[in-house]
């Protein structure tokens, strides 16, 4: 009966693991996000699509611009996946680049504005578990994370641009 | 001579019956499943006489889909073709779930679909269009109470009450959004992984992660070639979907930071080393989001699975350079 009985409670140790990460994380993460991202989409919400547009249209002129201001406005205002429709604005061979740009962003995006992509959390998230486990402050982490992304989906974007280009004009 | 079919909801699976009636235009089956033909897609193709065609090399324009086949976990592409009003079959038992759940409905969508799912429609197919003549009716009824409220002028108090009435909307539209991704697919994932993380700690295997994953994710050749390989191009779509395989590994590096065995400055290549296969699985949906030509996705999917074995790692390098000075 005692056999029976530890193993029982070795079994239900194997799950109390789990569920103290889990009351960690529903507690700790969830209230903050819940809240960012309301606040965030009722913004973007008041904001309005249509004046977006207007910036996007005019930032699909330049390369520059091109992979960086448009595909973070996309990703902020449109979020992940519709993001990718602001393509409608760029021209048909830089397609492939502005989605490359756009998709490699919703992710570094998620540390400042968790709202663009809420079921793709834990890539960030996870990683920063670690780091508020420690105790430090996560606020450098995020602006850096964004930073990077930034200047990744610019490199992205002239690399996969100029690929396209060549793979096509081989055809 | 093509053939109509009737597809219904697997063991678990959501939505449907579904019957396909495919026309002269509207006559190719599309499997966008990470590259091949799906089998589910071949069956369709082979009983309705229709082409099957594979989304992920070729690209179809919209309005030549019959029906969209996809393996989608949940996050994305099985939201898309719906919202489009495209039929869409999902292989795997997945419901109204994700940032595109609210065009996931039964009329449109099935899932869980197996081979057994799938029969030539019977009887009469006019039944069909009547349904589908239905909500057309209801549209031309709200345009008539658009119109008999057009006529009436508002006093100002009105007006006032309506534009406050359409901002406190806009913020509960808002809360409600957030609470539904919360409860649909944060709260799900935090479940399943943190019951993972559990059986790995209690089991004793965080100890082998600690060994095998820690010297490789401390060093910058490590997080190098953790990104070339995610970037390789047959493996960087497989690796895609939901960036679950992302966010497990984040959050198993994440572990091993609290725990002290990979430097916290190291938090920030690493974001970029799990993640250079980042939507290499959604290419071809997110590019005709954008509206692209199917010409431009046939090129567009291998140029950006080629430029990712040279952006993967540039981009860890960049995080490596922006990571000095961090947490020091």
């Amino acid at each position: 009966m005692e056999a029976i009985a530890s193993l029982a409670n070795g079994f239900m140790d194997l799950f109390r693991a789990g569920s103290e990460t889990f009351v960690a994380w529903v507690t700790g993460i969830i209230p903050l996000v819940v809240i960012m991202m309301t606040a965030v989409n009722s913004l973007i919400k008041l904001i309005g699509e249509d004046k977006v547009n207007g910036v996007a249209e005019f930032a699909t002129k330049y390369t520059i611009t091109r992979y960086t201001i448009l595909p973070v406005l996309s990703v902020i205002f449109l979020c992940n996946p519709m993001a990718y429709t602001f393509g409608r604005f760029v021209e048909e061979k830089h397609k492939a680049a502005f989605y490359d740009a756009a998709v490699s962003f919703v992710h570094p995006v998620t540390g400042l504005f968790p709202h663009a992509n809420g079921g793709e959390l834990f890539v960030y998230m996870g990683i920063a578990a670690g780091i508020t486990q420690l105790g430090l402050p996560l606020g450098d982490l995020a602006v850096r994370y964004f930073i990077v992304g930034v200047i990744v989906i610019l490199i992205r974007g002239i690399i996969t641009d100029r690929i396209y280009a060549h793979m096509s004009g081989k055809k | 001579m093509y053939q109509a079919v009737t597809i219904k909801a697997g063991k678990g699976g959501f939505g449907g019956p579904l019957t396909l009636i495919p026309t002269e235009i509207r006559n190719k089956v599309v499997s966008i499943t990470g590259g091949g033909i799906h089998p589910i897609a071949a069956k369709i193709a082979e009983m309705t006489g229709c082409p099957a065609v594979d989304g992920f090399s070729t690209g179809v324009p919209d309005n030549e889909i019959l029906v969209a086949i996809v393996d989608c976990g949940g996050t994305a592409r099985c939201g898309v073709y719906p919202k489009k009003r495209i039929f869409t079959v999902n292989v795997l038992p997945v419901g109204q779930t994700g940032p595109l759940a609210k065009f996931i409905t039964p009329d449109i969508y099935v899932s869980a679909v197996d081979e057994s799912c799938i029969e030539l429609a019977e009887g009469n197919l006019e039944v069909k269009k009547e349904i589908s003549s239905a909500p057309k009716t209801k549209e031309q009824a709200k345009a008539e109470v658009a119109k008999m409220n057009e006529g009436k002028p508002k006093n100002l108090a009105t007006r006032i009450g309506i534009a406050i009435g359409g901002v406190v909307n806009k913020f509960y539209a808002a809360g409600r959004e957030t609470i539904d991704i919360t409860i649909k697919t944060i709260l799900p994932f935090m479940a399943f992984v943190s019951m993972i993380l559990g059986i790995i700690s209690a089991s004793g295997a965080g100890d082998v992660i600690a060994n095998t994953i820690s010297p490789i994710a401390s060093t910058l050749p490590g997080m190098l070639i953790v990104s070339f390989i995610c970037a390789i191009p047959f493996i960087s779509p497989v690796l895609g979907p939901g960036a679950v395989i992302a966010q497990v590994v984040g959050t198993l590096l994440g572990v091993q930071i609290g725990l002290g065995n990979i430097p916290p400055q190291y938090a920030l290549p690493a974001l970029f080393a799990i993640d250079a296969q980042v939507g290499c699985d959604f290419i071809p949906v997110g590019m005709s989001l954008g509206e692209a030509e199917p010409e431009t996705i046939e090129l567009g999917v291998p140029a950006i699975l080629y430029s990712r074995v040279i952006t993967g790692p540039i981009a860890v390098l960049v995080a490596y350079v922006f990571s000095i000075g961090l947490y020091s």
